[in-house]
């Protein structure tokens, strides 16, 4: 039986694998080289950043939950100019496809950052978190007002030549509204889903585990949530999505690509074992080949025929 | 290194009403590890996969045998991740990633004195052997609950080193009463050697830590102290588990205990952050 065809490309760029990693749980790549071997991955996505330094939110920043874990490091990056003197040299050595991150609290930074930000930086795209309190507007958080989240999209798309991807928030009543508010705003794919907004207290102390009250949960407790909103998606709008949000098996990888996710992202899961992108990408291979796909690209949506 | 450690020796240590453990593991991390420095274990049960707890457990490498390749843990059941890891058993390899971060410096010659409260004393029997080997001159200074848990921790192998032992327990049970620190504190008045002769490394809780680097400040003695934090990924990827620090020019930045430390100069360490 030939070999099945991992490669992978959609919105104008090209994986060898659909298998990545998702923003802020791989730092710029490097911490994790020595534990997993960057050319096997198609691709990481960096840490988030923004126009200017930030120190983020005090410690505990993280909290653990059934199989979940919370996390509140509100952003903590070195800057635009930083990231672009000392990091993205590195990141072009690096063996694998390099995706940006970019978060902004208003209009002009995500603008700032995506004109800094083209094809020429060597990275293969920029993926667009607009989780993010929009200051200049009383704080409403710009992924979950449709009308902000289009107007981000279009801003960016209008300064940069790289494939512009963007990340939605699940904290959200429709997220088939936000996914094609983005669509309509030019986003070329999708990143679904990024963490849920939660909380955890502490009972013996009667307070809040994290110092910044509430966190993002990841991991395998929000999986489900993730996979119907890939399904979901899928269904309504015609745009690559890459799928995310507690993969730690290569079942979930799959059940994801089911839905409708062209390529899955590993975050959480690194955590629990840095192997587990390869084992993911071993494990589609096997399925694909018992199932008698030529390709991995044919089993995205697969479990929408009926 | 991502590894598996073979269990080969797990035992409770000392008292049961402690909840102390130790845990010996072969496995290549012992070849390149140094005092101070920890590994991230895997706390799910073997025989039924898990992803509850999730994450690794943060614990320090309180013995290294390069020789037989075999790094003792030395910890304290704590919660659900430490009660679960508590059950392996002899034989049973657990996925163990390691050695992280980076540990304690030994000065060329003069005197270190290791300053330990409560568990805080595991990551630093390994450094006394190592100081010791190298022909420093070691005393400890080490304060806990009571003779009981001094006893559990691991009392006789300090006191098989040889070296001077200052001990305290809080209800006087062993040692003298009170705080570990003020013990150091009226050595350091009486002792001829000037600060300059004498190194200091701690660990144990955060308040102790920083007494203790107050004190060694005012007579001049350099002090290293090993920070413990939340811990997502344990490589320096998720910024989870920063600290703040000071640098040179006085402006506050944000380090990570995983990568940077656990160890970090005491001078540095800004104790109370909240920014
Ligand atoms: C660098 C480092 C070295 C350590 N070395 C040792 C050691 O040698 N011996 C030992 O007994 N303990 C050590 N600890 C503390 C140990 O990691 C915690 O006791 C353990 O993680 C508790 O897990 P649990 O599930 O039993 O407890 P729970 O309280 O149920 O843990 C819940 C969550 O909180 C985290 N957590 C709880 N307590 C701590 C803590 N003190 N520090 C960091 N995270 C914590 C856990 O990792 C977990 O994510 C060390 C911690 C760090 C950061
Ligand atoms: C510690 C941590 C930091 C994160 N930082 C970012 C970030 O900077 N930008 C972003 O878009 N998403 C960030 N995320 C969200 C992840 O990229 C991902 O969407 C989410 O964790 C769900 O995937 P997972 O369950 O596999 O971790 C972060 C997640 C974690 C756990
Ligand atoms: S635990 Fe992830 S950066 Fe330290």
């Amino acid at each position: 039986m030939s070999p099945v065809n991992l490669s992978t490309q959609f919105a104008g760029i090209k994986l060898r694998n659909p298998i990545l990693t998702c923003s802020g749980t791989y730092g710029f790549g490097e911490e994790y080289v020595a534990y997993c071997p960057l050319e096997a991955l198609g691709g990481i996505t960096l840490k988030g950043i923004t126009p200017l330094p930030r120190l983020g939110n005090p410690v505990p920043r993280l909290a653990e939950t059934p199989a979940g874990l919370l996390n509140a490091v509100g952003l903590e990056n070195p800057g635009l100019e930083e990231f672009l003197k000392s990091y993205l040299p590195k990141v072009r050595k690096l063996p694998t496809a390099a995706i940006a991150n970019i978060s902004g609290f208003s209009l002009e930074d995500y603008v700032l950052l995506a004109r800094a930000l083209q094809k020429d930086s060597g990275l293969a795209a920029l993926e667009v978190n607009i989780s993010c309190p929009n200051v200049k507007h009383g704080g409403m958080h710009f992924g979950t007002d449709p009308q902000s989240a289009q107007e981000v999209i279009a801003a960016v798309k209008a300064v940069t030549d790289l494939p512009v991807i963007a990340k939605l928030s699940p904290n959200v009543t429709d997220i088939v509204g936000m996914a094609r508010a983005v669509q309509l705003g030019g986003a070329d794919a999708l990143s679904l889903i990024n963490t849920l907004l939660g909380m955890h207290i502490d009972i013996n102390q009667q307070r809040p585990v994290l110092a910044n009250t509430f966190g993002g949960l990841s991991g395998p407790a929000i999986r489900p949530v993730a996979v119907r909103m890939v399904w979901q998606v899928f269904q309504a709008v015609d745009l690559p999505i890459i799928g995310m949000g507690g993969i730690t098996t290569w079942q979930d990888a799959v059940e994801f690509m089911l839905a409708g996710a062209t390529a899955v992202s590993i975050g959480t899961g690194n955590f629990v074992n840095p192997l587990v992108p390869l084992e993911i990408l071993q494990g589609i291979q096997d399925y694909c080949e018992k199932r008698g796909l030529a390709s991995v690209h044919d089993l995205v949506g697969l479990a929408h025929r009926a | 290194m991502l590894t598996e450690g073979q269990v080969v020796v797990h035992e409770s240590l000392g008292d049961e009403e402690q909840r102390l453990r130790r845990l010996v593991l072969k496995g290549p991390i012992a070849r390149t590890a140094h005092a101070g420095q920890f590994v991230a274990i895997q706390v799910q049960d073997s025989s039924i996969s898990s992803f509850d707890p999730l994450l690794r457990r943060p614990i320090s490498i309180a013995g290294i045998s390069s020789e037989r390749d075999e790094i003792t843990l030395l910890y304290r059941i704590q919660g659900r991740g430490t009660e679960i890891l508590a059950r392996a058993k002899c034989g049973e390899r657990l996925s163990v990633m390691g050695p992280l971060g980076k540990g304690f410096s030994l000065p060329e010659k003069g005197e270190l004195w290791l300053v330990a409260g409560g568990i805080g004393i595991f990551p630093l029997y390994p450094l006394a052997q190592s100081a010791l080997a190298q022909g420093l001159t070691v005393r400890l200074f080490w304060g806990g609950e009571n003779k009981s848990f001094l006893e559990s921790a691991g009392l006789s192998s300090w006191k098989a080193l040889g070296i001077p032992l200052h001990l305290s327990t809080l209800d006087g049970s062993l040692g003298q009463t009170g705080l570990v620190t003020e013990q150091a504190q009226e050595l350091l008045k009486k002792s001829s050697a000037s600060g300059g002769q004498i190194r200091a490394a701690t660990c144990g809780p955060k308040k102790m830590m920083q007494a203790a680097t107050e004190l060694f400040k005012n007579y001049k003695v350099s002090v290293e102290v090993s920070l413990e934090e939340r811990m997502g990924c344990a490589v320096g990827a998720c910024l989870g588990c920063v600290c703040t620090l000071v640098d040179e020019a006085g402006v506050l930045i944000h380090r990570k205990v995983c990568q940077d430390g656990p160890v970090f100069r005491g001078e540095e360490v800004v104790w109370n952050e909240s920014c």
